[in-house]
């Protein structure tokens, strides 16, 4: 121990070591550095979005992209397409084209762009016989694959087959679908061709 | 006085605080993300791309794409448009009630355009004005719905129909949004330009499919060969300032088709809960313009690029 303070003591008078002498710090840095705390606070809480993951910037807060969301109930085509491909694609094939032996073409279908009524129908309650699509008869039986989904999906659905592979028709709207659901009551039998002309 | 200490603490959390800011608090934000549905429609996002888009990025990482490309798609902001999805049965209150939230439309033309439903009847205008023009017109028993439209520069020069956010490159290794803008964004180049042809030939000659490209030729990416005694089906259909010699037909190799099927895949317009927007009905669901936009001159620069 006191070895080393003698050595210390050598070195100091050998060699001048700068030193850091005390000085007061400026008022001015600290106006400035109150400045930039204050800046940095204002920006972090106009872009920060308090570091949520979902927050981005030209929201603020979860709050403001929440109330940002689309409105839901709308037909969906996007919807429409998902639902199809998994309830109906298995049969009438994902571009539309039927399958033979299987379901009759969607695509370019009178049934299908013609009236909203006789469409929704189909769905809901099935359908059974003889019936002809595109100058083509078929004579097999569709379950009532659309009883079990909800309006806005059977909507989005008939909306997306009338509006796909080239089919042009105006939407079916939930409101079209729940009227019929509530016109069926319950009807347990699947339609025939006949039956479906008879509707306007 | 032995600074020492000092200066190791000074560092210590110089470096700390860094590491705090850079690595850490990303890693809490983004580390934990996942697949996530798109809004309000369910479907899975992003999926994976496929294999050979997957080599593609490694061939975009290994010539310098990012270097001129950007991925980033920027917002500045969010408007409304009111959609009319639904006239109603109340014609008349109808037609009254679109003519007094926008009054610049006649009776005839209101007559006209309820009949074509979806229809816009207010673009670009705020969250409250379209909420309050679609109580007034759903009061008569239609159904107007305001949908969301992201602004900004980036989304009118048609790189996108909403911001970029961090779930668009999930599944993607490195990352490579690039910052550098020489070239246009890519972020959507797969929308723009669906067919892994067009890429290949511009990848080829820039400037034969874009009049005008400042692009560097990549020709080392395709096999210059005499013709068999069949012509290649896999050749380049070449034309205008990127034709070869007769005889001779431009192969790609396996680094341009997974380049090409890399760029395909770029395509990040999902609607997502953190970047919401309205997909139009029946109409593309991004900007489909056929030529994407150069802010590097453009159509000033000569096409002196010279062909192999």
């Amino acid at each position: 121990m006191s070895s080393g303070m003698r050595a210390t003591g050598t070195r100091d008078t050998v060699v001048a070591e700068p030193k850091a002498s005390r000085a007061p710090v400026p008022v001015w840095l600290f106006f400035l550095l109150f400045v930039l705390l204050f800046w940095a606070m204002y920006e972090f809480d106009r872009r920060g979005g308090w570091f949520h993951s979902q927050v981005y910037t030209p929201y603020r807060s979860l709050a403001e992209l929440q109330r940002y969301q689309p409105a839901t109930g709308g037909i969906s085509l996007e919807r429409g397409k998902v639902v199809y491909e998994t309830v109906c694609a298995l049969c009438h094939n994902t571009d539309g084209s039927g399958k033979p032996n299987q379901a009759p073409p969607l695509s370019g279908a009178d049934w299908v762009v013609g009236s909203p009524d006789r469409l929704i129908r189909i769905p809901l309650a099935g359908l059974t016989g003889p019936i002809e699509v595109k100058g083509q008869t078929w004579n097999l039986a569709m379950p009532a694959m659309g009883a079990a989904l909800s309006d806005d999906d059977l909507a989005a659905v008939l909306t997306y087959m009338r509006s796909a592979w080239g089919n042009q028709a105006e939407a079916i709207t939930p409101d079209q679908v729940a009227a019929v659901r509530a016109a069926l009551a319950g009807r347990m039998q699947p339609y025939t061709a006949a039956e479906l002309q008879a509707i306007p | 006085m032995n600074y020492g200490p000092l200066v190791f603490l000074a560092a210590f959390a110089a470096l700390a605080a860094s590491w705090f800011g850079f690595v850490l608090t990303p890693h809490l934000q983004i580390g934990h993300l996942q697949q996530t549905n798109t809004v309000p429609s369910g479907v899975s996002y992003p999926v994976a791309r496929s294999g050979l888009a997957q080599q593609g990025l490694q061939v975009y990482r290994a010539n310098g794409c990012a270097y001129c490309h950007s991925q980033q798609v920027a917002q500045t902001g969010t408007l409304f448009d009111l959609v009319l999805t639904n006239p109603g049965t109340n014609q008349a209150s109808t037609v009254a009630a679109i003519q007094s939230i926008n009054p610049r439309l006649s009776q005839p033309e209101v007559l006209e355009i309820i009949g074509k439903v979806p229809v816009h009847l207010l673009t670009m205008v705020s969250k409250s004005t379209a909420e309050a023009a679609a109580k007034t017109v759903n009061a008569t028993g239609a159904n107007a719905v305001p949908w969301i439209v992201p602004i900004g520069p980036d989304i009118q020069r048609g790189w996108g129909s909403r911001r970029t956010v961090a779930e668009d490159f999930l599944f993607d290794y490195p990352v490579l949004p690039g910052s550098q803008r020489i070239g246009p964004d890519l972020s959507n180049v797969g929308v723009r330009q669906p067919d892994p042809g067009w890429h290949l030939r511009h990848l080829y000659a820039p400037a034969s499919v874009v009049p005008g490209s400042t692009m560097p030729p990549y020709p080392f990416l395709f096999e210059k060969k005499k013709v068999g005694r069949v012509p290649s089906p896999s050749a380049l259909p070449l034309s205008g300032i990127a034709t070869v010699e007769d005889g001779y037909e431009v192969i790609p190799k396996p680094e341009a088709l997974a380049l090409a099927e890399y760029l395909v895949s770029l395509q990040a317009y999902a609607p997502l809960f953190n970047a919401p927007l309205s997909v139009a009905l029946g109409k593309p669901t991004s900007p489909t313009e056929t030529n994407s936009i150069s802010i590097s001159g453009g159509d000033k620069a000569p096409s002196d690029i010279s062909m192999p």
